[in-house]
């Protein structure tokens, strides 16, 4: 029977209101997705509570280990990537050479579809049937899952979360915690129904179900993919850091690992790790260490008795030697640990999915508008209040608020950004320089809005019998659409400051 | 495969290169000009040689959820044949090594009717799935953070500290580290290709928060670590 050629670098992933999750249609337009989270209060409690939860945790664990010392442990962690980044070229050399002793073969790739092409053929070349894979953001951005089923490789992810997000054709919703968004009913109806068994919502029966499931998986796989939390450069090592060991399972059972990394996860030696090692736990989920850090160097060796016999790493570029360059170069720094979307307003009241791409949060609007281009994602520096908490957050410095209102900058200076918002903002920097402009505005701002109460006051609105305007008219709508506006009073500050000044010189 | 091998698609290491060092703004690799940072001891490092390494050591495994039991090396068969019982555990897999305190162990376990296979046999991998429970040694212990260091070689393997439900690892007094960096400068000067393919810090047992951030032992590894701290060695 003949058969429609299948290109197996073509990608269909999970879907929003007919969107791609994490690749939807370019230009991104945040809005759609950010109201209907905003209404959506199963969302919002699970994101508000998760992230909350970590925050704390982080403040406290944080200072009762390091003491006085935390912001010297954040400067030098942040101190020893920029260096590694500033010399990224000494280092990849160097693990190059250091790996490819150790029997790794390393391979390039300029971008997404060249790293999966790359695993694709080492899949075919091993005549793969089964691939296990353990949590990888790097393969999310390859889109590497959907190309390996499409040359028959059945490839299952093995995070208990991943697991369930594949089964329900979802996508992760956060860097370390993929299906925050998601509660134990929804996992308990896509394991009845695709896994067959009779339904349960209790987490601890759930997670034996996938455990069981997983298992017997393990002998049978004949590739294992893994992502990678560090390369270590002195040594040609890779690290991966999780809890649950399916990491360390997909890279000790099957007879091939394949390991999927970002060329800034370098740093220049074991004891530089150490430093790393000591923020990252710390900084994501509150723990000292992760349950399972495992430094891979090479494939097993002949005097062992487990292990792949062969390791590839693929290192992957796709467009992160743009960022290398040395105005933005500060963003790769980040070792993806959430603490920024822990701490992030935004993030807890939007989600992950509402910022249309894999890397969501504040540092997912840096690095989103940088990989994918800033005309494609001009929403997503603008998705900040400025507060600050994710630059209080990060362990290793980056100055997010910093790039954020630089890639602000870069939108209006490459005008890309609104007509309208071009023109209000060059009014208000007017107004905001002249006296006399100020004042104006002031007064005209004061009376339409006492206007306005005084209108609504007389249809008998009871909250601004309180004082308060619960909508305001024209480009003010947006406001009040939210939450309420105090009614300006009769006298304003400089008002009173005068009379005030008066008085006292009488 | 040999024929096929060294086929793969991607970029060559040239090309790849090339556009680091246009970002870096040079034309070819250059030595870094300044050292990297050092890991300032005086921030960094968590645990001294002068504290009470096996009293942190103790407190911080048992915080990450890990079971620790004080023993004397002597009594070593008898107090793991008492929780293999408690336990129900009848297949064991042992990887030990070469450790002098449990020498006699293997054949003590076997002369007790417990099925016990060898790691340094080569038993394959199907047989720590089939295991009720691993028995190792560790290469070292941190204090710090109450770690476990399981490294692969030809008498260790990655999988017996994670594949079967239960791990009981034998920790010496003289095993324990006070801080990871003294772990790294052991390492320190050995060639990558030197170095064990596998290195694990175990810092508890297998753990999830993934179905609405309730915290569940047990996922892929095992859900019960239980260390036997011998005292006198």
């Amino acid at each position: 029977m003949a058969q429609t050629p299948v290109d197996p670098l073509a990608f269909t992933p999970p879907s929003m209101h007919g969107e791609h999750l994490l690749d939807p249609p370019l230009p991104y337009d945040i809005t759609k997705r950010a109201s209907a989270a905003s209404v959506n209060i199963q969302l919002q409690q699970f994101v508000a509570n998760g992230t909350t939860a970590k925050d704390s945790a982080r403040k406290l664990v944080m200072p009762a280990t390091f003491g006085e010392h935390v912001d010297d442990v954040r400067a030098l962690a942040g101190s020893i990537k920029q260096h590694t980044l500033d010399h990224l070229d000494y280092y990849l050399e160097q693990f190059i050479d250091r790996a490819t002793e150790a029997g790794v073969k390393v391979h390039f790739a300029a971008d997404s579809k060249q790293a999966n092409a790359i695993c694709l053929e080492i899949a075919r070349q091993n005549n793969v049937k089964l691939c296990l894979k353990s949590k990888s953001m790097v393969t999310e951005e390859t889109h590497l899952l959907p190309a390996l089923e499409s040359i028959g490789v059945k490839t299952i992810e093995t995070d208990l979360g991943e697991f369930i997000l594949q089964l329900d054709n979802d996508a992760p919703s956060h860097l370390v915690a993929p299906m925050i968004h998601k509660d134990r009913t929804a996992v308990g109806r896509a394991f009845a129904r695709e896994l067959g068994v009779p339904y349960t919502d209790v987490p601890t029966e759930l997670t034996q179900i996938a455990r069981q499931y997983l298992r017997a998986l393990y002998p049978k796989a004949d590739m294992g993919i893994s992502g990678g939390n560090f390369l270590v450069a002195e040594t040609g090592s890779v690290v991966i850091c999780t809890n649950e060991g399916n990491g360390r399972l997909c890279t000790s059972a099957p007879r091939i690992h394949v390991a999927f990394v970002g060329i800034e996860k370098m740093v220049p030696t074991l004891s530089h790790l150490g430093v790393l090692l000591k923020v990252l736990a710390r900084s994501s989920t509150a723990q000292p260490l992760t349950c399972y850090t495992h430094i891979m160097t090479g494939p097993k060796r002949a005097h062992e008795h487990d292990g792949p016999e062969e390791m590839h790493i693929i290192l992957l570029d796709n467009q992160r030697t743009q960022i290398l360059r040395e105005e933005t170069r500060e963003m790769l720094r980040c070792i993806r640990c959430g603490a920024c979307l822990n701490a992030c307003p935004v993030y807890r009241k939007i989600g992950g999915h509402a910022y249309g791409a894999v890397y969501s949060g504040p540092i997912g609007s840096l690095i989103t508008p940088m990989l994918r281009g800033l005309d494609n994602y001009k929403d997503l520096p603008n998705a900040s209040s400025l507060c600050g908490a994710c630059y209080e957050a990060c362990p290793v410095k980056i100055n997010i608020p910093k790039y954020l209102v630089q890639l602000r900058a870069d939108i209006v200076k490459s005008n890309l950004g609104k007509k309208a918002d071009a023109v209000f903002f060059r009014t208000w920097a007017m107004t905001l320089k002249h006296s006399l402009l100020y004042r104006m505005g002031g007064w005209f701002q004061s009376r339409m809005f006492r206007l306005q109460a005084g209108r609504t006051l007389r249809k008998g609105s009871p909250y601004s019998a309180r004082g308060w305007l619960n909508k305001l008219p024209g480009p003010f709508k947006g406001w009040t659409d939210q939450r309420d506006m105090p009614t300006p009073p009769a006298k304003n500050f400089r008002h009173w400051w005068h009379e005030h000044q008066k008085s006292k010189g009488q | 495969m040999s024929q096929a091998q060294s086929q793969y698609p991607g970029e060559s290491r040239e090309s790849f290169m090339a556009r680091v060092h246009e970002a870096l703004g040079r034309t070819r690799t250059e030595k870094p000009s300044e050292p990297p940072p050092q890991a300032d001891q005086n921030i960094v490092r968590l645990a001294r040689p002068g504290d009470d390494l096996v009293a942190m050591f103790e407190e911080r495994a048992k915080i990450t959820g890990m079971k620790v039991i004080p023993i004397a090396a002597a009594d070593m068969t008898k107090r793991i044949v008492s929780l293999l019982e408690e336990l129900g555990a009848r297949k064991l897999v042992v990887g030990v090594g070469s450790l002098p305190q449990a020498l006699g162990l293997k054949d003590s376990l076997r002369r007790k009717n417990y099925e016990v296979i060898d790691w340094a046999s080569s038993p394959g991998l199907e047989v720590q799935f089939e295991a009720d429970a691993g028995i190792t040694d560790v290469h070292a212990a941190l204090a710090e953070t109450g770690t476990l260091i399981c490294n692969s070689d030809a008498g260790h393997s990655r999988g017996l500290s994670l594949v079967p439900s239960v791990h009981l690892a034998i920790v010496r007094r003289s095993d324990i580290l006070p801080d990871m960096f003294d772990y790294w400068a052991r390492l320190k000067g050995i060639p990558g290709s030197q170095l064990p393919s596998s290195m694990a810090f175990i810092t508890g047992p297998s753990k999830t928060a993934d179905i609405e951030g309730e915290l569940i032992k047990g996922v892929h590894g095992p859900k019960d670590v239980h260390i036997f701290f011998v005292q006198d060695a």
